[in-house]
């Protein structure tokens, strides 16, 4: 069987490096204002898209460039662009929904990939893509049962992309779900103008809601108030049922999660397809990832729809139920090669050797470890404060620009 | 004196500000961002003052629509 694809969400620089030192076997990533993360900060620019190409294809990682929000008349020009600037600098594919890109991106010869917002749920819809894409994400509410249905499909009718190749199915793997079907949804625009589909969701699903009897007044009796609020999706435990289904691609999501929780998401599911491969998948291992998973942002875990589920889960908070958080410490301040030691200023807070910490940077990523050896203002001391300059010993280069945290455990209010 | 306010770098190309105030904004074909008419840039912002105050309610209703909240309105 072939090994499955690993693709890591990108949101910027940090958490690409971090995809790419976990063991990412690909990353997308969003430019400028035409992608399901319009509204963050989070998104590249044109110019980026060189430094992007060079720093995956160093690593073999290959690139995909989503692009697909719902498009206007005056989009055209910027889709152009975009996709020709792409495919010039070597991205290896384009994610899209609206057919206008994926003419454009035919059109220059690129490679499409069909989004899952264009919620493909059986296999006629995936011939009608063949002919225009290689790799089609399925809708995220299709049972394993379904999707095993599609693949097998495309090896029996041989039903193949503009590549030659057979079609490959990619599903989602971990991270967000949405209440709509595959985000379309249409709760975020007519609450707040701002439209899901440009990218824009207000996420005002994820808030507490009652719901009230407007004759009576009386206030429904809800088991919970997050009633449309749906747990994160978590395959890990299940991931040899996944890879029995037949699917080539696994997608984690999560362009707008922090660095930490990039490293931490790929580095669990980088271990469990490797040793779904090698044959040595094991229930232990399930719980040491399923701990590690739980360390970073999540709303709960439940397994999606791919079980066979009817209803979703719902969530028991508005916000993370991470058990752990980091706390910020400081900022590098100089890295000596030849003796491998980084320099850093302490401007919040303290450190103490055995502490957790984290240090990211958009070429550094996401590092994290156990403090185990460092210098407070040159002396070996055990706990560092604000306006010490401590030194550590590392494995790996820093800048000026990085930032140092300290990890600590996240007592979770539910 | 009004003046309206576009922190044009932020814009996702809604197309609201161009539907409600269709005199004072346009679509850009180059990049699919808004364009405030008639301003120029000054580190990032356009910046349109008028005495025209004909143009106060479209540009606040563009404002209150507006889903990343780049467009202001002020009198002066």
């Amino acid at each position: 069987m072939q090994k499955i694809e690993l693709m890591a969400p990108a949101g910027n620089f940090e958490s690409m490096q971090a995809a790419l030192d976990n063991g990412a076997d690909s990353i997308y990533f969003g430019v400028e204002q035409l992608n399901m993360r319009a509204r963050a900060t989070v998104n590249f620019t044109l110019e980026d898209l060189p430094e992007i190409v060079k720093r995956c294809e160093a690593k073999n990682v290959r690139t995909y460039l989503t692009l697909n929000t719902i498009i206007y008349d005056h989009d055209l020009s910027i889709v152009k662009t975009l996709i020709k600037q792409a495919k010039q600098v070597n991205i290896t594919a384009v994610i899209a929904m609206d057919q206008a890109v994926i003419a454009v991106a035919r059109e220059h010869g690129m490679e499409v990939h069909i989004s899952t917002q264009i919620n493909i749920t059986n296999i006629e819809t995936v011939k009608f893509y063949a002919l225009f894409a290689d790799t089609m994400v399925l809708s995220r509410e299709l049972s394993l049962r379904q999707v095993k249905y599609i693949t097998d499909q495309i090896e029996k009718d041989q039903i193949k992309g503009p590549s030659g190749r057979l079609i490959e199915i990619e599903i989602f793997g971990h991270g967000a779900l949405c209440m709509a079907v595959s985000g379309k949804c249409y709760m975020s625009l007519h609450s707040h103008n701002s439209s899901a589909n440009r990218g824009a969701c207000k996420q005002n699903c994820r808030k507490k809601y009652t719901v009230i009897d407007q004759e009576t007044g009386v206030e429904m009796e809800l088991d919970n108030e997050y009633i449309m609020s749906p747990k994160d999706l978590c395959t890990i435990d299940f991931l040899d049922q996944v890879a029995d289904a037949g699917i080539k691609v696994l997608k984690i999501e999560g362009r707008g999660r922090a660095p930490e929780y990039v490293a931490k998401v790929i580095k669990c599911y980088r271990e469990a397809i490797d040793s779904i491969a090698n044959g040595n998948y094991s229930k232990e291992q399930v719980i040491t990832w399923m701990q590690e998973l739980e360390k970073v942002y999540n709303r709960g875990f439940w397994s999606g729809y791919y079980l066979g589920q009817k209803l979703g889960e719902w969530s028991k908070g508005s916000g993370s139920h991470a058990t752990q958080k980091k706390v910020y410490i400081g900022k590098g301040v100089h890295f000596y090669p030849k003796a491998k030691v980084g320099e850093f200023k302490i401007e919040a807070y303290d450190l103490s050797i055995d502490d957790t910490i984290l240090i990211t940077g958009t070429t550094t990523g996401a590092k994290e470890f156990q403090l185990k050896q460092m210098l407070v203002n040159d002396e070996p001391l055990l706990k560092g404060t604000k306006g010490d300059s401590i030194t550590i010993p590392l494995d790996f280069r820093i800048r000026p620009s990085d930032k140092l945290y300290k990890i600590v455990e996240n007592k979770v209010e539910v | 004196m009004v003046v309206i306010t576009l922190q044009r770098n932020k814009c996702i190309g809604c197309n609201y500000c161009v539907e409600l105030a269709p005199n004072l904004f346009q679509m850009s074909k180059k990049d699919g961002k808004s364009v405030l008419l008639n301003t120029k840039e000054k580190k990032g912002f356009y910046t349109l003052k008028s005495n025209d105050f004909n143009i106060l309610e479209a540009s606040e209703n563009a404002s209150k629509a507006c889903p990343v909240n780049i467009i202001s309105v002020k009198i002066n």
